[in-house]
């Protein structure tokens, strides 16, 4: 059994539980994206492909609530889980700076894609939510992300016997 | 190899394309098509996760409500406390009101602000006029219950006085009725009292006036700074002090220094009148009004008691004449009598019908009257004594109360009229 592939199953579920408890309690104007963080968490230790369709049901997963904008958070997570993944070489530094920079990276750039292909602002409002509220909740984002891979870590680690 | 590590990078580029077709696709669906395919999945896989989010918003629903009760509670507690403030605030502004249209004139109203250090005796306050508006240096500062304090500091625009805990306070006083007179101090051995008042000492009473406790003191008017009929406070108790030739008394004195926020500062040409019936109206207003209240009350009981009286009379005249079947022998005697008689007479005979009416009497007032009898029979004694003036006819009616006397306290015997 492929206990590193069920160890990343069980952390990503964790956090996709997490992303629809505690996000709604918290109700912050800048919200944590659990999703994008075990889309990250998962599309590093798969293939490119596999993080790509991984992303697109997490996306789809998040549409279905939100049919006004179905399929956007699916193109959107389809993207960041394929780059995650080719960039795994990066991200699998052992730098928590680092980690939550491409966690940063990963959540601004679905907001860019979801905002975009959406088509749910226009004008100065999406420069807006593009420049500020994105990049807000991709901080917040980031920072539970390294908080969540400092906590993790032990879990996560490779037993090379 | 190569080729297998190749294959496998255009399988994940393969699915990579895919997904995001498939995603562009369901982008451009109509509506009608979206909302079907969004409900499967919302039944299906998103179900649970969609009640750990309708959970979670009802927690956070919850938490928010009762934050907000909260923030009601406390506001409507700090409504409740600022209302009790502005009511006791109004209360010593209207009183301060009272006082400036008793002294009419040469008093400047201001405000008195505590510091802002807290102490433990309140001994200066500022007060938020100066020299402008008429304050000059020793001008006495009261309050609507007496004497404050006296300006020590007077500014252009703010003054500060001393109050009568102050260490330097000295104020001339005498008794309420002016027979004794003394010194008051600030009572500086025991700052506050048991119960956290401030006290103060009158010194310097003659040996040979005694002042008993609740005995009202008042400034004398001497040594030009307070005028005289200001109240200062009460007496509690003699101190003992190693002279012997003055008395020392203990002062509950009218104002609570802690409390005053609205004070009145008399400026040079009101403090050297006399301010006798500035403060002692209210307390002769007072005593008035419990007098009028009281006597009211007596003249009613005393209503009372005589309708009760002359009930009780009657019922006894009238056991009197039914009890006697030869009630003859009393028309015998009416013809002896003169007119003026006769009238008193018929006058009495109409009483019962009054006082056959039912009247509202307390029960207790009617029992204590009709036991005690010897008040009945002096009233009809003082019916008889009138009765004399008329001179003449004095035995006859004299005759008849005595008898129908007897006829209320003994059996019913019914020739002992006739014998008589």
């Amino acid at each position: 059994m492929n206990w590193n592939a069920v160890r990343t199953a069980v952390i990503c579920a964790i956090l996709i539980v997490l992303h629809y408890t505690v996000r709604p309690l918290l109700a912050w104007n800048v919200s944590i994206d659990f999703l994008i963080i075990a889309l990250m968490f998962g599309a590093v230790r798969m293939r490119p492909g596999l993080a790509a369709l991984f992303g697109f049901a997490l996306g789809l997963v998040s549409d279905s609530l939100s049919p006004g904008a179905f399929g956007a958070a699916a193109l959107g997570m389809s993207v960041v889980g394929f780059g995650a993944s080719w960039l795994k070489a990066v991200f699998f530094a052992d730098n928590l700076a680092l980690n939550g920079f491409f966690i940063f990276l990963g959540k601004w750039v679905f907001d860019l894609i979801f905002v975009i292909v959406g088509h749910r602002v226009h004008g100065a409002e999406l420069f807006m939510q593009i420049i500020v509220w994105s990049s807000l909740s991709a901080a917040m984002t980031a920072v539970a992300g390294i908080l969540a891979v400092a906590l993790l870590r032990p879990l996560m680690e490779v037993r090379t016997a | 190899m190569a080729r297998a590590t190749r294959l496998s990078s255009r399988i994940d580029f393969l699915l990579f394309i895919g997904c995001v077709i498939i995603a562009l696709v369901t982008l451009v669906l109509p509506l009608q098509m979206r909302e079907p395919l969004a409900e499967v999945l919302r039944r299906s896989v998103v179900a649970p996760l969609v009640n750990l989010q309708s959970n979670a918003e009802r927690w956070h629903t919850a938490w928010q409500l009762s934050e907000e009760r909260t923030a009601r509670l406390d506001s409507a507690v700090m409504r409740g406390f600022n209302a009790t403030a502005l009511q006791s605030e109004n209360d010593q502004l209207r009183k301060l009101l009272g006082l400036g249209a008793r002294l009419r004139t040469g008093f400047v109203p201001v405000e008195a602000v505590h510091n802002a250090v807290r102490e433990d005796v309140v001994t200066t306050l500022t007060l938020t006029a100066g020299t402008r508006a008429g304050i000059k240096v020793y001008s006495p500062v009261v309050s609507p219950e007496g004497v404050v304090g006296l300006v020590q500091t007077a500014d252009p625009s703010i003054s500060i006085a001393i109050l009568f805990s102050h260490p330097d306070f000295r104020a001339s006083a005498m008794s309420g009725d002016g027979s004794s007179f003394g010194i008051v101090y600030p009572h500086l051995q025991q700052g506050l009292g048991s119960s956290g008042e401030y006290l103060l000492e009158l010194r310097g009473v003659p040996f040979r006036t005694t002042l008993s406790a609740g005995t009202m003191i008042y400034t004398s008017g001497l040594g030009g700074t307070f005028p005289r009929g200001i109240p200062i406070g009460v007496v509690l108790r003699e101190l003992k002090t190693a002279e012997g030739w003055t008395r020392t008394y203990l002062l509950q004195p009218s104002v609570n220094p802690a409390k005053v926020n609205a004070v009145m500062v008399l400026t040079p040409q009101r403090a050297p009148q006399r301010m006798d019936n500035v403060w002692q109206m209210v307390a002769r207003v007072d005593s008035a009004a419990h007098g009028v209240v009281s006597a009211g009350d007596s003249v009613q009981r005393h209503a009372m008691a005589d309708s009760v009286r002359r009930a009780v009379g009657d019922s006894v005249r009238r056991a009197g004449g039914s009890a006697r079947p030869d009630s003859g022998a009393r028309t015998d005697s009416t013809p002896r009598r003169a007119p003026a008689a006769a009238a008193a007479d018929s006058t009495r005979r109409r009483q019962p019908s009054d006082s056959a009416r039912p009247r509202p009497v307390r029960r207790d007032t009617v029992r204590r009257d009709t036991t005690r009898r010897d008040t009945t029979r002096r009233d009809t004694t003082r019916r008889d004594s009138a009765r004399r003036d008329t001179g003449a006819r004095r035995d006859s009616s004299t005759r008849r109360d005595s008898a129908a006397r007897r006829d209320s306290t003994r059996p019913v015997r019914p020739d002992t009229t006739m014998r008589r």
